[in-house]
Parts: structure tokens; C-alpha cells; sequence
């Protein structure tokens, strides 16, 4: 309005459409609470997948690693040089890479 | 305390999601938002309902505000889009209504501002279309220029100006406004 000069209508008019401010009254409240409550979903919605993905994964996955460990001490000495020696157990393997995983994540979580 | 600009609030939810700084936005800005929903749909609880809409969807595009304009007419510009979608959404939910033989409640939900406690200011905005009524408001209710209605309404400035024009012209032919003056 300040572009322009006003004339009588103008001043009026502004008279006419002036209203009292609206009282808060726990609006914006209300409204940040729903934003906080979709943050922590969505915060949430990622771990619990991988958790539940993990959990789900988990068989299928010792089961693979179980094969490869297995292939690879199946096959020839002179083409895996000293492997079946260097390579560490089963289950140093899985755990190993639970660790990592686990730690990753939480990395992930804190940077959030 | 000092307080903060909107425009260094707007960089703080930006940077770190910082729904405090969201949430001073709000209170400085709600009374605004309300007041012209609630003269766009003359319904006070509608009104506040796409007020709440409003602010979410702020939230999720506050990354698109430039600062090149004022934060609230940035703000208006979302309330009124809301405003049409609803209205629009009404539209459609009206015409399956009435397809399947009901009488539309929607369109007798709106303006439900009982007859005796109609304003002067109802019935100048009862006379101007929907596009003049959000116009006016801006200009007159919310005190936004012209640059900032039309960056608020997708609208070039002239067409803004003559908007205004057409809707102080119908509100003149409407009424003796002379008389308002007297009380």
C-alpha cells in the first residue's frame, strides 16, 4: 500500500478490513507438536526397517557367507595361496560384520 | 533479548530443523494467516484447519524461500494455494455428493456466519469473486504491496492493481460506503 497514494476509499477500506489479532491460544503448539511427532517417525522408520530387515536377512545371510567360507576352503591350494590358513572362523566373520554394521548406524543415528 | 529476524529464524529451521525457531514463526505469524483464511472462507474452524495445513506445508518447503521477499506474504502465497486446493477439493466432493443425490452440505458449510452476525465486511466481501476477495485482504487486511500480492498470487502486477480496482468499484456501486464512515 505504501507504493501508491491512498485515497479516502483506500483508508476506509483499510478501516473495514483491519480485525483484531487472533490469540495464539496454543496454536502454534499444536502445530510444532505435529511436526516434532512426524520428525521422530520418520527418525524411527529407517532403524526399525533395517532392524526388521536385518532379522529377516539375517538366515539367508550366515547361510551365504557359509557357502562362500566353504567354497573357498574347497578349492585348491595353488590357486588360493595359503588361504585356508589366513582365513579366520565362521563366526568371527559374522560377528565382525555385525559390529560394523551396528556401528555405522549408530554413527548415523548421532549425526542425526 | 534481541529478537531474531524472520529471515535468520527461516536460516535456523533450514540449517537444523529447528522447530523452536519454527515454532516464534508461527506465533508472529499466525494471527496474519488465520485473519485471511478466515475472511476467504468465512468459516473460523475451516479457517483454522487450513491455517494448520498451511504451516506444515511451510515447514516442508521453507528451503524454497528466497528472503528476497517479505516471510509473510511468502506465507500468504502458501495459505492461499491451500485455500484454492481445499476449495477445490470441496468442489469435487460437492459434485459426487450431489451425483449420488445429496444435497451438497459443503457448499451450505461455507460462509456459515449466522445471518444476524454478518458484518459490514462480510457483505463487501459477499459482492467481490473469490481471486478480488483474496486480493483485497492482502492489500487492505494484511498490508502487502502490490509487488508482494503478486508474487503471492502468480499474478502480474497490473492485473493485481486493476484487481483491486474492480473490487473498490463493486464494493462502491454495492454500497452508499459513505455511510459506513457515520457509523
Amino acid at each position: 500500500m505504501a507504493e501508491r497514494i491512498k485515497d479516502e476509499q483506500d483508508r476506509l477500506l483499510e478501516s473495514m478490513f483491519e480485525s483484531a489479532p487472533v490469540a495464539d491460544d496454543g496454536f502454534s503448539k499444536q502445530i510444532v507438536g505435529r511436526i516434532r511427532r512426524r520428525l521422530w517417525v520418520r527418525r524411527i522408520t529407517l532403524p526399525a526397517a533395517v532392524l526388521l530387515g536385518s532379522l529377516v536377512a539375517y538366515q539367508p545371510l550366515a547361510a551365504l557367507i557359509k557357502g562362500v567360507y566353504q567354497l573357498l576352503l574347497s578349492m585348491p591350494g595353488d590357486l588360493v595361496p595359503s588361504i585356508s590358513g589366513s582365513l579366520p572362523s565362521l563366526q568371527l566373520i559374522i560377528t565382525g560384520a555385525l559390529i560394523l554394521f551396528v556401528t555405522l548406524f549408530s554413527l548415523n543415528m548421532l549425526e542425526d | 533479548m534481541i529478537r531474531a529476524e524472520d529471515n535468520e529464524l527461516v536460516a535456523r529451521v533450514v540449517s537444523s530443523q529447528d522447530t523452536r525457531a519454527f515454532g516464534e514463526l508461527i506465533r508472529r505469524h499466525q494471527s496474519h494467516v488465520r485473519n485471511f483464511l478466515r475472511k476467504l472462507s468465512g468459516d473460523m474452524s475451516a479457517a483454522d484447519d487450513l491455517a494448520q495445513d498451511c504451516f506444515m506445508r511451510a515447514w516442508d518447503k521453507l528451503h524454497t524461500f528466497s528472503g528476497s521477499g517479505s516471510f509473510i506474504g511468502w506465507l500468504l502465497k502458501i495459505a492461499y494455494t491451500t485455500f484454492l486446493q481445499s476449495k477445490r477439493k470441496s468442489k469435487r466432493y460437492a459434485e459426487i455428493l450431489e451425483q449420488v443425490g445429496h444435497v451438497s452440505e459443503v457448499e451450505s458449510r461455507s460462509h456459515s456466519t449466522p445471518a444476524d452476525e454478518v458484518s459490514d465486511l462480510d457483505k463487501f466481501l459477499a459482492v467481490l469473486s473469490e481471486e478480488e476477495r483474496a486480493i483485497m485482504v492482502m492489500s487492505y487486511a494484511c498490508g502487502l504491496s502490490h509487488r508482494e500480492i503478486s508474487d503471492a498470487t502468480a499474478m502480474p502486477v497490473g492485473s493485481v492493481k486493476s484487481v483491486i480496482f474492480r473490487g473498490k468499484e463493486k464494493i462502491r456501486t454495492s454500497f452508499d460506503i459513505k455511510d459506513h464512515q457515520h457509523g
